[in-house]
Parts: C-alpha cells; sequence; structure tokens
C-alpha cells in the first residue's frame, strides 16, 4: 500500500484546507489554528518523505518545526490579546490602523 | 491490507474531516477541539510512518501545550459572542477561497499525474527499518549535523518568553 503517496496528497489537502480557513474566517484564533494546519501539513510531508528516504533528517527538521511553531504561537496569542485589551474587538475586518 | 493499512486510511480520512471541521464550525472552542482530534491523527499518521518519537512530541507539545494556550485564548477572549460571525463575510473573500482551492487543487493533480516530479525516485534501502532505535537516531541526526539550528531554536524561544512576558506586563493606552 502506497502510503508515502497518500501521506503526500494528504499534506497538499490539509494545506488547502488550512489556507482557505484563513480566507474565509474571520476569527483571528481560528486564522491561527488554520495557520498551525498549514504548518502540520508540511510536517506530514517532511515525515512522509523520511519514511520513503529511510533517512531521519526529515524528522529531525519537524523537531525544529514543532518548536519554532510552539515560540510562534505563544507570541501571536499574545498579540492577539494585546489587540483585544485596547479594541475590545477581535475581528480582523476591523483592524485597519497600520493601512498606509 | 494489513491492519496497519486499515488504521491507516481512517487515521487519514478522519485528519481530513476534522481539518475541514475545523474551518466550517461557527464555534471557536468546537473548532479548537477538532483541531486537536486532527493532531492525534496526525500523531498516529507519524507512528504509522515510522517517527514514533515525532507521535509523541506531536500529542505532548501540540495537542497538549499547544491547544491548552489556544483554549485560555479563547477563554480571556469570550469568543462566544462572535459565534455568528464567523464564516465567509463578503463574497469576494469566498470566491478568493474558491479561487485558490481550485489553484491547489488543479496543481496537486498535475503533482499526483507526474509522479511527484521524480522526487520520490531514489527511495531509500529497504533494509533500514526507521522505528529501530528512532529516539537515537534523531537525536545523533540533531546533536551532529544540526546541532547550531537546535541552539538557534533554543534561543528563539527564550526570546518569545520574553517578549510575551514583556507585552502582557506593559500598560497598553488605546
Amino acid at each position: 500500500m502506497p502510503t508515502v503517496e497518500i501521506s503526500l496528497v494528504l499534506a497538499a489537502a490539509v494545506f488547502c484546507v488550512g489556507a482557505c480557513g484563513v480566507l474565509l474566517r474571520r476569527d483571528p484564533l481560528v486564522m491561527f489554528i488554520c495557520i498551525e494546519m498549514m504548518f502540520n501539513a508540511a510536517n506530514l510531508a517532511f515525515v512522509a518523505l523520511s519514511d520513503r528516504l529511510k533517512s531521519v533528517q526529515g524528522q529531525t527538521l519537524v523537531f525544529l518545526v514543532i518548536a519554532v511553531a510552539a515560540a510562534e504561537v505563544a507570541v501571536g496569542l499574545s498579540i492577539i490579546i494585546a489587540i483585544f485589551r485596547t479594541e475590545k474587538d477581535v475581528n480582523v475586518d476591523h483592524l485597519s490602523e497600520l493601512k498606509g | 491490507m494489513g491492519l496497519n493499512d486499515v488504521l491507516f486510511v481512517v487515521l487519514a480520512f478522519s485528519a481530513l474531516a476534522s481539518a475541514v471541521a475545523v474551518v466550517m464550525t461557527r464555534n471557536t472552542v468546537h473548532a479548537a477541539l477538532h483541531f486537536v482530534g486532527h493532531l492525534l491523527c496526525l500523531a498516529g499518521i507519524y507512528s504509522l510512518l515510522h517517527a514514533p518519537l515525532l507521535g509523541v512530541l506531536q500529542v505532548m507539545v501540540y495537542a497538549g501545550a499547544v491547544m491548552v494556550l489556544f483554549l485560555f485564548a479563547v477563554m480571556i477572549l469570550d469568543m462566544g459572542e462572535q459565534e455568528h460571525q464567523a464564516v465567509a463575510a463578503s463574497k469576494k473573500q469566498l470566491a478568493g477561497a474558491v479561487l485558490v482551492a481550485l489553484l491547489l487543487a488543479a496543481g496537486l493533480a498535475a503533482l499526483v499525474q507526474h509522479g511527484f516530479g521524480g522526487a520520490l525516485a531514489p527511495a531509500g534501502d529497504p533494509a533500514v527499518d526507521l522505528t529501530n532505535d528512532n529516539i537515537a537516531a534523531v537525536a545523533r541526526v540533531l546533536f551532529r549535523d544540526y546541532a547550531l539550528a537546535f541552539e538557534a531554536v533554543g534561543l528563539l524561544l527564550l526570546t518569545a518568553v520574553v517578549a510575551v512576558m514583556v507585552m502582557a506586563k506593559r500598560k497598553l493606552e488605546s
């Protein structure tokens, strides 16, 4: 059974779903979850190809990606909460202060 | 088809289904819980793809720590009031999302049709079993070939922690 090919197609499909989620949803937390979903799709591709090539290099890179994603979540959530503390509103369409 | 294959297909389908559920559901808490399910399915798939260490890390770091942080943020932001305006604000956004989905699907179809551009051609030595001594093998590569990257990631995490503390302490003026 071609598990590696199925995993790569699954990774691409999940990445599509995540990208559409970022475009469709207006709630910053759900958009953030969708970004994490895209990270995970990339990780799945790494693990699948690492299995195919019989090398742990891909798994090592996924380890580093997970650590970077954890740092990103901490900073991102604190930014969202800081915005909420000043704006009392978390719809991304209403946040246009940085418009030039 | 062996037991592992059946398990793999079931996990792959539920991973995709829970990913779609994250985007479709209108309640933020439900979206977060669907995402936990998605992560657990991926952890199972990692284990089936001979990466048991990453499967465990996925459950501990992602499904555990990161999602608890998300649920705390949902609690602080009190998203319950925002439920009704979740999906698809305007027709323009919907059209953009459909366009992106179509483009990505077309690219994916082309990729599958051309056998992943030959990237899969050099299959590794089939005699090697990655599950065997997985942690030691990953650690060997991590601390030898990627030692600098590992240190950099440690520094990045420290910086992130300090940044979050500064942001939480500061008095914000609107």
